[in-house]
């Protein structure tokens, strides 16, 4: 492909890409997303390929190795156009079938398609999959049609007309005004206003400035922007490229932690097309306009998504936060005036200038526009990426679309936001995806984890678990936060150790209050809030801790104890065989004892028993 | 010519250099906010944020460390609301516990009105401070010492752990650690560390005059107003 030149090439080029493609007549969409491709969607590809081949239809079928469709829990997924057949769990073997059925006489396969566990229902089409139904999906029904590796098949999905349109006719200040009216806040977890952090950064003195897409998601349980980065990098790069003319910045950076192979591969493939083409360098199609991207790998610190320690990072130096008395947008990269964006947050920028700020902002609530991808893991049926519209209820994310608990329990809380969020109880489910809404209630929407969890979760444990992960993360710069989470997870740790006195519960409260006053960076302030969010939902869970010593959903080992129920066992034998530690007594077809001096605890008697004799309090 | 912007400090307008840090300007003016990571002439970092202030803009206070927040125009400070105190006294608590054998940091303690230690006392040598760190780098230009590892394993260590030949032997480092400066009378022999009494004296004024500053041996090293 050679340089376009001018806006005209572009479309020109667009056009012959359309005629190229009016020959082939199907599609097989293939997911290469990172969940799929963990359950071997690679090998589903090459025999496809193979397939094709063999039955002579390589020429006329397209196969479209795709990013992420969301719905990883029933991966391999593929996708045959027309028809929008839908088919989950797709092995190798499945293939000669789907090619010669589907493909060449366009008949559906019953056992690949989706049968919903709760309805039965068996949905044909991808648009029936109740999975997708409820939801609103802007930026990942881009992921679909697009092989992240191709700049032509972004193209002919009109990609680059948002650029071209911002240069053809549009001032940085219309740019900025479209932004701002849209209503679009930052989707990496602050959810500061996108428009007014590109007015200030607009407005900062200096001809040289930059834009930095964040990409060091790092959150237990969430991967929507590893997932975005990786599916349509192009998408991404145009925001990017948007922004930075708007804001007059001609250098780019892509801080893309290197633990994610998948998104630093495909961004250097897109930002080398995107060169090549003359979309990326100087006049760009044949504007004034010059920009250029890097592609800056992170070493894989949670702290490096914090602007500034990931600006130092940028600049070679050690990761650590800066003091923001002085605002990123005025004083960042190099000292520079910076624009920093998530992902998510660059991607929808390119739909917001070619549908308008009223398109953007019809969707969402008062306070919160657009759309917002979940990542939903945890004790749930359906996990995957999920985009719904703004002020959507949880609820809806977790039963609707979610399937409600995947193993019979009962689902007790959610944990939104990651490390600084909160979890959230049942009776708050009506709680809509908000950011000001979720931030009152203690938690906050963050970069959009959603992790479900079910009754046989403690959530001691639960603030346990992220105080550790937070303190093996901290930079351990200022004091508030190195110490400060030390000690509350001391005294957590105290407690579900069974050493736990009731004062600790109002220190810890306090410490938790003190550490996100005075903490230097984001991390350090949001530090405290599933300590704070569990405290104030689940507060008799820690008083059953320390009060009686019983950890009420039978998970902190300290406090429990495993006794087999006399009248359940039947004398199998299977536990005393399933002990490794040899605490189960007992002869055959007789009661089985356990013995608590050797009982490790370790639960494998109880997930071996049949018949639910295994009892733990 | 040197610029001149007056800023409220406590309710104290003071016209104060431009460029300056509200901590440096409340310590030539006489208003004594605790600090430990922040040295006068080397760069400010707000890593032990005992320092922190109330920053108030349009009516909506935040909290931030007065070593890194510049003077400006018009601004207004608080540095001894309730709010800052209890604050303070939290982070004040952490580090004691953390460093119970050092005068300085029992002072500190102290000054910022610690009573009682509710966390087990820890006997580190290093509170991370980063003093000597600065004054390696910036001072001497030896960067001989610089801090390794992250959160619970960060620590201040040679390269390598290897005493490079290109340390100038300056000896700033230890005389600016706060752990080093007048050590207490006699270390405190693990598990028999405590909140130390022999200060008593500056107990009691501190007690009387909530917030005054007690004269601390760290702020001798500090250039602390008390000892300009």
């Amino acid at each position: 492909m050679s340089r376009l030149n001018s806006f005209r090439e572009l479309e020109h080029l667009r056009e012959q890409l359309r005629e190229q493609r009016q020959s082939i007549a199907t599609t097989v969409m293939v997911c290469g997303g990172t969940g799929c491709k963990a359950s071997r969607s690679q090998a589903v590809v090459d025999a496809v390929r193979e397939e094709l081949t063999r039955q002579g239809l390589d020429m006329k079928v397209r196969l479209c190795v795709t990013g992420c469709h969301g719905f990883c829990e029933q991966g391999p997924v593929i996708i045959i156009e027309p028809g929008n057949v839908f088919y989950c769990h797709v092995s190798p073997d499945d293939v000669f079938e789907i090619v010669y059925q589907t493909v060449a006489n366009g008949k559906a396969i019953e056992r690949l398609l989706y049968t919903d566990p709760i309805s039965g229902v068996t949905a044909r089409t991808m648009a029936e999959v109740p999975f997708y139904r409820a939801q609103d999906r802007q930026i990942l029904s881009q992921n679909l049609n697009i092989d992240p590796c191709s700049i032509e098949d972004y193209i002919l999905a009109g990609g680059y007309s948002a650029l071209s349109k911002v240069l053809r006719g549009m001032t940085p200040e219309g740019v900025i005004k479209e932004i701002v009216s849209s209503g679009l806040r930052g989707r990496g977890g602050g959810g500061f206003p996108t428009g007014r952090k590109w007015t200030e950064c607009w407005e900062a003195p200096g001809d040289e400035k930059y834009v930095i897409c964040n990409a060091d998601e790092g959150d237990p349980g969430a991967y929507m922007d590893r997932c975005v980065l990786e599916g349509n990098p192009h998408l991404v790069m145009e925001g990017m490229m948007i922004g930075a003319w708007a804001v007059g910045a001609r250098k780019g950076y892509i801080y893309v932690r290197n633990e994610y192979p998948l998104a630093v591969k495909h961004s250097r493939i897109a930002v080398e097309q995107a060169r090549k083409i003359g979309l990326l360098g100087d006049n760009i199609l044949g504007s004034s306009f010059s920009f250029d991207v890097d592609i800056a790998r992170g070493g894989g610190a949670f702290v490096c998504g914090e602007s500034t320690a990931l600006m130092a990072s940028v600049e070679g130096k050690v990761g650590e936060p800066r003091p923001k008395d002085v605002h990123t947008v005025v004083d960042g990269l190099y000292h520079k005036p910076t624009v920093l964006n998530n992902v998510e947050t660059w991607a929808n920028v390119p739909s917001i200038i070619m549908n308008g700020s009223s398109w953007f902002a019809s969707k969402g609530t008062s306070g919160s526009k657009g759309t917002k991808i979940l990542a939903l893991t945890g004790h749930v049926k359906n996990t995957g990426l999920v985009e719904v519209a703004m002020g959507t209820p949880i609820r809806t994310v977790v039963y609707d679309i979610g399937g409600g608990a995947n193993n019979g329990n009962r689902v007790k809380a959610v944990q939104t936001g990651g490390p600084s969020g909160g979890c959230l109880p049942v009776d708050m489910f009506d709680l809509a995806v908000d950011f000001d809404v979720l931030y009152q209630a203690g938690s906050m929407v963050g970069s959009g984890g959603m992790v479900v969890m079910d009754e046989a979760t403690c959530m001691v444990d639960v603030a346990k678990y992220f105080l550790n992960f937070l303190q093996d993360e901290s930079c351990g710069k200022c004091l508030p936060c190195r110490l400060g989470i030390d000690r509350m997870l001391e005294i957590i740790t105290d407690i579900t150790e069974g050493r736990g006195k009731p004062e600790q519960l109002d220190l810890l409260q306090e410490l938790a209050d003190t550490v996100a006053q005075t903490a230097l960076c984001g991390l350090g302030k949001t530090a405290p809030n599933p300590v704070l969010s569990t405290l104030r939902y689940f507060r008799p869970e820690y008083e059953a801790h320390i009060n009686q010593k019983k950890c009420p959903a039978g998970v902190c080992k300290a406090l429990v104890t495993y006794s087999i129920e006399p009248d359940k066992c039947n004398g199998c034998g299977v536990c005393l065989r399933g002990c490794v530690y040899g605490a189960i007594s007992g002869s055959k077809k007789q009661v089985h004892v356990i013995d608590a001096e050797l009982c490790q605890k370790c639960g494998i008697c109880r997930s071996e028993c049949k018949f639910d004799a295994v009892k733990v309090a | 010519m040197l610029k001149r912007v007056d800023v409220n400090i406590d309710g104290a307008i003071i016209h104060a250099n431009k460029g300056a840090s509200v901590l440096g300007t409340a310590i030539e003016y006489g208003i004594c906010i605790p600090h430990l990571c922040h040295v006068p002439y080397l760069s400010d970092i707000g890593a032990c944020r005992l320092c922190i202030v109330e920053h108030v803009v349009n009516g909506r206070s935040s909290v931030t460390t007065s070593c890194t927040l510049k003077v400006e125009e018009g601004m207004v400070i608080m540095t001894n609301t309730d709010r800052i105190r209890k604050l303070r006294r939290n982070l004040a608590e952490l580090l004691v516990a953390q460093a119970p054998n050092s005068r300085a940091i029992q002072d500190i303690a102290l000054r910022c009105g610690v009573k009682e230690v509710r966390y087990p006392f820890r006997n580190a040598d290093c509170v991370l401070c980063g003093r000597c760190v600065r004054v390696c780098d910036e001072v001497w230009k030896a960067r001989a010492i610089g801090f390794v590892g992250r959160g619970r394993d960060r620590h201040v260590d040679y390269p390598f752990g290897v005493k490079p030949e290109f340390c100038k032997k300056c000896e700033s480092c230890i005389q600016l650690c706060p752990m080093t400066i007048t050590p207490c009378n006699g270390p405190m022999k693990p598990g028999e560390e405590r909140l130390c009494g022999n200060c008593e004296s500056q107990l009691i004024i501190a007690d009387e005059m909530v917030g005054s500053c007690v004269w601390c041996k760290l702020g001798e090293s500090f250039a602390c107003g008390r000892y300009v």
